[in-house]
């Protein structure tokens, strides 16, 4: 048995979806590139870090791939739970960094909690869902009610709007992939947007503020709403060819704000104008055409819903983020997938690829649906 | 694996896939309408960001005098300007600057109003004309004092000082109402001439402004010059203004209460020297004047701000005897053997008119009269003579008109009553006791110095002359239309007037030969002297309290044997003549001996 392992591997290696690297390493350039004209021109400044994350990364990436999924399938409740117990874990011993307590320091690495729940609600609900009966009845929903939630508050105490969004609006998603009725869908529509004035009561001044702005930006030109008109200007200035790289005046004179991270995508649109924008954007949405062809020739549920939680996650992100930097959605901190600069997002983002392409991989993999109980 | 809910994850997967295709379509759409659809408005808003334009003010053109002094000169000053409009940022700034300049808490509100009324401003000047400490001061906190930089400007400077202030006027910072007609006063720091010469010459003094285009980052420091179109500098003007004589005349004039003098070269027009008293110092004015030296000046009784050469409107008194008698000798009504009696009075219906000398002239004919100054011969002769022609020739030696400066600020006109002015403006019917008062220079009779300065220079001069300020060449100006003979005659009176024993300024004479002047005195009374005060041998004002005594008046030139300096000179409230005389004396003995020390 053990002599075979090896061969196995180089046999799955061969096997796994270059298609989704190459998008990824294409994306992820582009994202280099950007980094380098947001430093001035300056590689050191931010992009080789990045590279080096990504290198980091993609290892990762293709060690979760090449793993067996069963595997997963087995321990994804221990995952969940460790996870779980690491994100409450913050809320004692926390570290203040950039006015949330999103940081454990695990004295080598800063590790956000939050970044792998990303991951481990996805196993979790998979799992559940994967030994459950299709469609889900009603009374089996109070478990995945349960795993969402859990995650979620301590998120938005810590307070982290993006991430709850995030894995909420997964997690709605799996749920809705499990064939929950559409009228429960609407039912707690209706009861979010009545809860929501009490919700609001529990967000920060700053939140608040985000949101207030979003509506009006022009009411608080001076900070808040500074930003996103920044952006705005800074984007729709660079019309259909750009200003040219390292030509984006708002971002080098400093009127861009965080345009290495939060509105790197704005730096993009600046320079590269909108054949700029719309290239990245349809290099997404490749990825994400790709991402749809596994979750739809995947042959075993779990596979297929932890393929669709990662590829909701990415989504999402994408989504978040440029809707945000165009000032359609509240200024609520959620990175570029691969373009930003930063670790903690990438490495989620990239465990995510790295579990799709474990999906791909084990495709035509059958496990049998479990039926131990509740679970 | 085929069950039936298979279909029903695939239907729905398909369905997240098209949602996702949507959402992406939005973002698309959304990335079209900022970059393609609002592309250029956003661009505008971008480059407005990035550039602040900054106006480079033109260095305006200097003036000189006619030997090339300067009277109004360019200095270099440094001033403080403000590149921002982020309200807290400015109020931390000037929190800043207040420990390093100094800055009155009025001041600091002051600007922080002006920032807030004016939106898109680029530049503010903060102070001008900083001190060489308040600049290493400034530069050495650059860092702490965003949006502020240190510009290298300049300032006007009178070097004369009061000296002739009124006629060169004054640059300010430019009203409201002024900027309103002209776009370009808006520009921070442009001054523009409030009075004066500075005023008159503004088109040419004043120059083209230029501007310098920066890139500015989000704190509005600067990270690069893009453009620059330089400014054009405003010409310079050389005057014919003598700057000596006009500080030798301010200086002679400044022993008196209020008083004004002209000088005016007979030969081709060239205002030598014009003078008001008191004065003030026209350097205060440039850096804005405060509060206090405003009020101060506005409150003074004796008027400084006022330039009296050219709009103090006196009544001639005696001094247009002259003119009189030149137009009684031009009519015909006269010639120069014509006699009168003088009494000492006359009647005219039942109304007493004196002369000055109670006890009366005796026979008088022209020459005396002049010199001595009878009323009763000029009243006798103006009778015959008629307003209407008395009027034609007040006008025609320039009475009236304004003195020629045409367009110089503050110039008034005279006034020469006639019988349609009297008409129109009194409603009334002109009488013979009108003529009679405007003879002898009361009455209605108004007249400026400058204006009095062109009719003796037309009369000495025998040319139709007009002032000039500026000029080098020699004008043409055509004969007065008088007999020669009889303006002979005015000028042998002239001369007697201070070279005879018997001449009313002879105590006053030049007494050096070849320098001689010749004039005329003339005192105008500012009230009437009531037949109480007469009886009792009051016909002098000197008691009186100062504003109700007489003017003092004295029209002259020099040297006698060759006229080239015409003088006025009015000494207000003098209660006589004599004071003017003495002034007019010095002033004409100066102004020759500088042209032989200039000979020299």
């Amino acid at each position: 048995m053990k002599i075979d392992v090896l061969p196995v591997l180089f046999q799955k290696l061969a096997r796994i979806n270059w298609g989704i690297f190459c998008l990824v390493l294409l994306i992820s350039a582009i994202g280099w590139g950007v980094l380098i004209s947001a430093g001035g021109g300056d590689i050191h400044l931010w992009a080789f870090k990045q590279i080096i994350r990504f290198g980091v990364g993609v290892l990762i990436m293709f060690a979760l791939a090449l793993t067996d999924l069963r595997w997963w399938l087995h321990f994804s409740y221990i995952f969940y739970g460790l996870s779980l117990l690491l994100l409450w874990g913050v809320e004692f011993s926390g570290l203040i960094g950039m006015g949330a307590q999103r940081w454990l320091d695990l004295y080598i690495i800063q590790v956000q909690p939050s970044e792998l729940m990303k991951i481990a609600l996805v196993m979790a609900l998979a799992r559940y869902f994967h030994s459950q009966p299709f469609p889900i009845p009603f009374y089996k929903l109070f478990v995945p009610f349960f795993l969402i939630m859990a995650p979620v508050i301590p998120v938005l105490r810590q307070p982290d709007l993006g991430t709850a969004m995030i894995l909420v609006m997964v997690g709605g998603t799996l749920l809705f992939l499990a064939g929950v009725s559409l009228w429960l869908f609407a039912v707690a529509l209706i009861g979010a947007s009545a809860i929501s004035p009490i919700l609001w009561s529990f967000l920060h001044e700053y939140q608040k503020k985000r949101i207030l702005t979003f509506f009006d930006p022009s009411q608080d030109s001076l900070s808040a709403g500074y930003h996103i008109t920044q952006s705005k200007i800074a984007l729709g200035s660079g019309g259909l060819w750009g200003k040219g790289y390292m030509q984006g005046t708002q971002a080098s004179l400093n009127f861009l704000p965080a345009k290495q991270t939060d509105f790197i995508f704005t730096l993009l649109c600046e320079e590269w104008g909108f054949m700029g924008g719309a290239f990245l954007l349809s290099l997404y949405l490749f990825l994400m055409v790709m991402c749809f062809r596994i979750i739809l020739t995947s042959q075993n549920t779990f596979g297929r819903f932890v393929a669709a939680g990662m590829t909701m996650t990415f989504f999402l992100y994408v989504f978040i983020n440029i809707a945000m930097v165009m000032g359609l959605l509240p200024v609520v901190g959620v990175p570029l997938p691969l373009v930003s600069y930063g670790g903690t997002a990438m490495l989620t983002l990239l465990m995510g690829m790295g579990f799709l392409l474990n999906v791909s991989l084990h495709r035509t993999l059958k496990i049998p649906r479990l039926s131990i109980g509740m679970f | 694996m085929v069950e039936k809910g298979d279909t029903q994850f695939l239907r729905r997967a398909l369905f997240l896939g098209v949602l996702q295709l949507v959402l992406i379509a939005i973002l698309l759409g959304r990335m079209y309408y900022l970059q393609i659809f609002e592309g250029s408005y956003y661009h505008l808003l971008a480059e407005g960001n990035r550039i602040a334009t900054r106006p480079l003010l033109p260095l305006r053109g200097q003036m000189y005098d006619r030997n090339g002094i300067l009277l109004a000169q360019n200095e270099t000053s440094f001033r403080l300007v403000l590149l921002t409009d982020k309200k807290d940022e400015i109020e931390e700034t000037l929190e800043t600057l207040s420990s390093l300049i100094m800055l009155s808490p009025e001041e600091k509100e002051e600007i922080l109003k002006t920032t807030q009324k004016k939106r898109g401003l680029d530049s503010l000047i903060i102070k001008d004309n900083l001190s060489w400490h308040e600049v290493s001061a400034i530069e050495l906190h650059a860092a702490d004092l965003p949006g502020i930089s240190v510009e290298v400007g300049s300032m006007r400077k009178y070097p004369e000082n009061f000296r002739g202030a009124h006629l060169m006027g004054y640059v300010a910072a430019p009203s409201e109402k002024e900027q309103e007609g002209d776009p370009m006063l808006a520009i921070p720091g442009l001054k523009v001439g409030k009075v004066g010469l500075e005023k008159f010459f503004e088109a040419r003094l004043r120059g083209i402004p230029g501007h310098s285009a920066f890139e500015v980052n989000a704190r509005r420091k600067i990270v690069r010059e893009l453009d620059q179109v330089a400014s054009v500098p405003g010409g310079d003007i050389q005057l014919t203004l003598d700057a000596r004589l006009q500080g030798y005349a301010q200086e002679v004039l400044s022993a008196y209460e209020s008083a004004s003098a002209v000088v005016i070269d007979i030969r081709n027009g060239d205002v030598l020297a014009l003078v008001s008293h008191p004065s003030f110092d026209p350097n205060l004015f440039p850096q804005g004047i405060s509060r206090k030296d405003w009020h101060e000046l506005r409150d003074n009784p004796y008027v400084p701000l006022t330039n009296k050469a050219i709009s103090g409107l006196f009544p001639p008194g005696s001094t247009i005897k002259l003119f009189v008698a030149l137009a009684a000798l031009q009519s015909g009504v006269i010639d120069k053997t014509s006699t009168v009696y003088c009494p000492g009075y006359i009647y005219v219906g039942d109304h007493k008119f004196h002369c000055w000398r109670k006890e009366g002239h005796g026979t008088v004919n022209v020459s005396r009269a002049l010199s001595e100054s009878c009323d009763v011969f000029f009243y006798e002769v103006a009778k015959k003579v008629g307003i209407e022609r008395l009027a034609a020739l007040f006008q025609d030696v320039g009475i009236g008109e304004g003195g020629g400066l045409e367009g110089f600020p503050h110039c008034k006109k005279g006034l020469v009553p006639t019988k349609k002015w009297k008409k129109e403006k009194k409603n009334a019917k002109w009488t013979v006791s009108d003529t009679i008062q405007t003879c002898i220079g009361q009455g209605y009779m108004l007249t400026t110095p400058l204006e009095l300065a062109v009719a003796i220079a037309r009369l000495v001069g025998r040319k139709r002359l007009t002032p000039r300020l500026e000029g080098q060449d020699t004008p043409f100006f055509p004969n007065m239309e008088y007999d020669a003979k009889h303006l002979d005659l005015i000028l042998e009176v002239m001369n007697a007037t201070s070279n005879t024993p018997a001449g009313t300024a002879f105590r006053w004479r030049i007494p050096i030969e070849g320098k001689e002047m010749g004039g005329k005195t003339g005192t105008s009374q500012v009230r009437r002297i009531t037949m109480q005060q007469r009886q009792a041998g009051q016909t002098k004002t000197t008691h009186l309290p100062w504003k109700y005594r007489e003017h003092g008046l004295f029209l002259g030139y020099a040297p006698v044997h060759a006229p080239r300096y015409a003088v006025v000179v009015i000494v207000e409230h003098a209660g006589g003549a004599s004071l003017a005389v003495q002034a007019a004396r010095d002033i004409l003995l100066k102004a020759q001996l500088f042209e032989t020390e200039n000979a020299l």
